[in-house]
């Protein structure tokens, strides 16, 4: 259904700045301006679903920043770090009635929290208190304001770095035990 | 620990000085993996000791050894204070006193082995003036102290006035302000002291060691006038910090040569509060207790919360921020201090708690963890007069808006100075090597709890070289000699590199000048105070707005005690304005 909807409301994609996913394993230095970037090492890069066509070559981008704080860190009640969420998709085709929306929820998706529906550019930006994430891109019928669970397909998705985090069981000096074991 | 109550009276601060009252001993630490039900169980012995007098520190018991380390140690000499002295030969230490320095007065202060006793155990630890914490000082702004010191420790020692813009020959860096004080000599500091606040002071000389042992007092500078903001009842001390332990209670040794525990610094098993493990204190219902905390530990931050209590953030390093705010808990990085106004509204007990998620980077997984610091007594009978309402009003401190409006055209402004952080390793046993593999899959912002001890113990400062590199030069750490004029207003950036063998984040500590944290991560930060140190969390950028006010030779350092033997410090010549330099 959420093919033919879009292939019925797909016109020619509006073009917008390309924004490249970014390398997570690339060094990155700050350069020299005034305003420094966020922290490249902890931006999340967002891959398409391609579910809907159309959407195959949307490109994004979730940078995570701490919330402004006196500390350094913002840290939530239990000690979780708590970070704001800069989410940026271009080359998103328009469809009438319906909208884009970010959310992040938990590795099990048994907790999901809007982040914000996408502007006109393609972005949003929004809070998240969760040390393992992922970050996904909905499309939604335009009005959708449900904040804790989405209802049409995803579109873009992308996992936190601390996602990553991996048992030792199974690599280096443990290679002989099985990551399985520990969950994984 | 003595309180000091600096009581708002008719407009003036009267200083009272309270009696101490032994505290009651309770069992309230929290075992470091108490919270974290993970454990497999292995059967590593971390109580007999293994070759050269080590001990292992301890392990998440669901950690497997690692195949290739077992019986491994550090190469360097193990070494405590009572390998070489008799415990017997010294005395007990006494919690700390205040002391009152007026304009011109001279304080002796004894650095000496001492005997504590932490958790029920004795041990042979530093101290100063046979004192845990050293001696509250207490003088008065503008004025000059004298402090003169007798060092009496096997180690070479001077004493750094953290914060302080005094006198740059008085700042007790050895090698640039000083030469070591040997042990047997002594050496008088001009402690003159310009700015109010809470600063605090201990050793320059393998600080791993010898901070660690106990070699660490708070300053306290008073104003001339009550400070904007608030009134509150009474103040507190928290100095935190931590100790090394084994399960059984045995201080794990230091290296000799070197340091170990180079790659993180020192992660302590056992949580001190103005060096105790047990620190409780009384209040009255409806008391409102300014508490200044001081980080003292070798490396740990602490998240530190009081009960389920927002309090009002009003101060930190070097004075006040300029508006009051409510936060949930005040993270502290080494050598840092905050001052939080808290309110306590019901009766009974309120813990203070280190409430951090920690990373089990064996499992791969983050988990909750609560170690209690202290506990809070709130006695039934109210306090008077009741502060409540002037206490959930949020003010600003419009005289530090006003110092800082002249350094605000500067925040957006290119940085002169760029630095990036770096750590390189080399000869580190190949298991670590290959161990690293899969502990940089993720490396969190700040590291709050140690999740590879083992690993970390093995790494000595012969291993590991932390960097300070500048982007400018590619000079690193000593390498990196920069001159400035006084007066002159700079804007370092300092970039935290992410992509490396094990990065951390680290505490940056500027000596003799004061500074802005203007922005993080090109987030301009809102509410501002004076700083001597900030944290810089992993993969982030700061940009400090240095005010270069005081000639001298200075350095810039991380504050992990670890990180600085480890080579992470260079330094910086500030020149004396014409007139002063023309002045005999």
């Amino acid at each position: 259904m959420w093919t033919l909807l879009a292939l019925l409301a797909l016109g020619p994609a509006e073009e917008r700045p390309a924004i490249a996913p970014v390398d997570l394993d690339a060094t990155v230095f700050a350069t020299c301006s005034a305003v420094a970037e966020p922290p490249a090492y902890y931006a999340i890069s967002l891959v398409p679903t391609r579910q809907v066509v159309g959407t195959g070559r949307a490109t994004g981008l979730a940078q995570m920043t701490f919330d402004r704080s006196p500390f350094g860190v913002e840290l939530a009640a239990d000690g979780s770090y708590r970070t704001t969420l800069a989410v940026e998709v271009a080359h998103l085709p328009s469809i009438d009635d319906h909208e884009f929306v970010a959310w992040a929820t938990t590795p099990s998706i048994d907790r999901i929290a809007r982040i914000g529906t996408l502007d006109e550019d393609g972005a949003t930006t929004g809070p998240v208190e969760w040390n393992k994430f992922l970050v996904v891109i909905t499309l939604e019928p335009v009005g959708y304001s449900e904040e804790t669970s989405w209802s049409g397909p995803v579109i873009l998705r992308g996992m936190s770095r601390s996602g990553r985090m991996h048992t030792m069981a199974g690599h280096g000096p443990f290679e002989q035990l099985e990551c399985r074991t520990f969950g994984y | 620990m003595p309180n000091f109550r600096i009581l708002r009276s008719g407009g003036a601060f009267l200083l009272v000085l309270g009696t101490l009252l032994p505290s009651p001993v309770v069992a309230q630490q929290h075992d470091q993996h108490a919270d974290h039900d993970m454990h497999m169980g292995h059967d590593m012995d971390h109580e007999t000791e293994l070759e050269g007098g080590w001990l292992m520190p301890p392990m998440d018991p669901n950690m497997p050894m690692m195949p290739g380390l077992e019986g491994a140690v550090p190469p360097v000499s193990a070494w405590l204070p009572h390998f070489d002295l008799d415990p017997e030969d010294f005395p007990r230490a006494e919690p700390s006193r205040a002391v009152r320095l007026a304009d011109g007065d001279t304080l002796d202060l004894l650095v000496s082995p001492v005997r504590r006793t932490i958790l029920g155990q004795e041990y042979l630890m530093y101290g100063y003036n046979n004192q845990y914490p050293g001696p509250f000082i207490q003088a008065e702004r503008g004025s000059t102290v004298m402090v003169r010191v007798r060092n009496e420790i096997r180690f070479p020692t001077t004493v750094h006035w953290h914060g302080i813009r005094l006198d740059y020959r008085f700042d007790g860096v050895p090698g640039l302000t000083q030469p070591p004080i040997e042990p047997g000599e002594v050496f008088t500091y001009e402690v003159k002291v310009p700015d109010a606040g809470m600063f605090w002071y201990h050793p320059h000389v393998r600080e791993d060691i010898q901070q660690d042992l106990g070699l660490y007092g708070n300053l306290v500078v008073l104003p001339e006038e009550p400070a904007d903001g608030a009134p509150y009842h009474r103040e507190e001390l928290l100095a935190l910090d931590d100790l090394l332990m084994t399960e059984g209670g045995q201080l794990i040794p230091y290296g000799l040569e070197s340091p170990v525990n180079a790659l993180m610094g020192r992660y302590g098993t056992v949580m001190l509060v103005n060096g105790v493990a047990d620190h409780e204190l009384d209040v009255q219902r409806g008391e409102v207790v300014r508490f200044h905390l001081t980080n003292v530990a070798n490396a740990r931050p602490f998240n530190v919360r009081f009960g389920e209590m927002d309090v009002k953030l009003v101060g930190s390093d070097i004075g006040p921020f300029e508006r009051e705010s409510w936060v949930g808990s005040v993270p502290i990085s080494p050598a840092e201090r905050y001052a939080v106004d808290v309110q306590f509204p019901e009766a009974g007990r309120v813990a203070i708690t280190n409430t951090i998620q920690a990373v089990d980077h064996f499992r791969g997984v983050f988990y909750p963890h609560v170690d209690t610091l202290a506990i809070v007594n709130v006695r039934a009978e109210g306090v008077e007069p009741d502060l409540s309402e002037l206490h959930s009003t949020l003010h600003v401190n419009e005289h530090v808006v006003q110092e800082i409006d002249p350094f605000r055209e500067h925040f957006d402004r290119e940085p002169d100075h760029e630095i990036t952080t770096m750590v390189r390793v080399r000869d580190l046993p190949q298991a670590i090597v290959l161990s690293m593999e899969a502990d940089t899959f993720y490396v969190p912002p700040v590291e709050w709890n140690d999740a590879m001890p083992m690993m970390n113990w093995l790494s000595s400062g012969n291993q590991v070289t932390w960097i300070l590199e500048d982007e400018a030069t590619g000079g690193r750490n000593e390498e990196i000699h920069w001159t400035f004029q006084q007066g002159d207003v700079v804007k370092i950036r300092v970039f935290n590199q992410p992509q490396d063998f094990h990065p951390m984040q680290h505490p940056i500590h500027i000596h003799g000048q004061r500074f802005l944290v203007v922005s993080r991560d090109g987030v301009p930060q809102e509410n501002l105070a004076w700083k001597d140190t900030a944290l810089l969390p992993v993969g982030s950028t700061m940009d400090l707005l240095v005010e270069m006010s005081n000639p001298g030779e200075w350095m810039i350092h991380c504050h992990i005690a670890e990180h600085l033997s480890a080579g992470m410090h260079f330094h910086f010549t500030v020149e004396p304005a014409a007139a002063e330099a023309d002045t005999p």
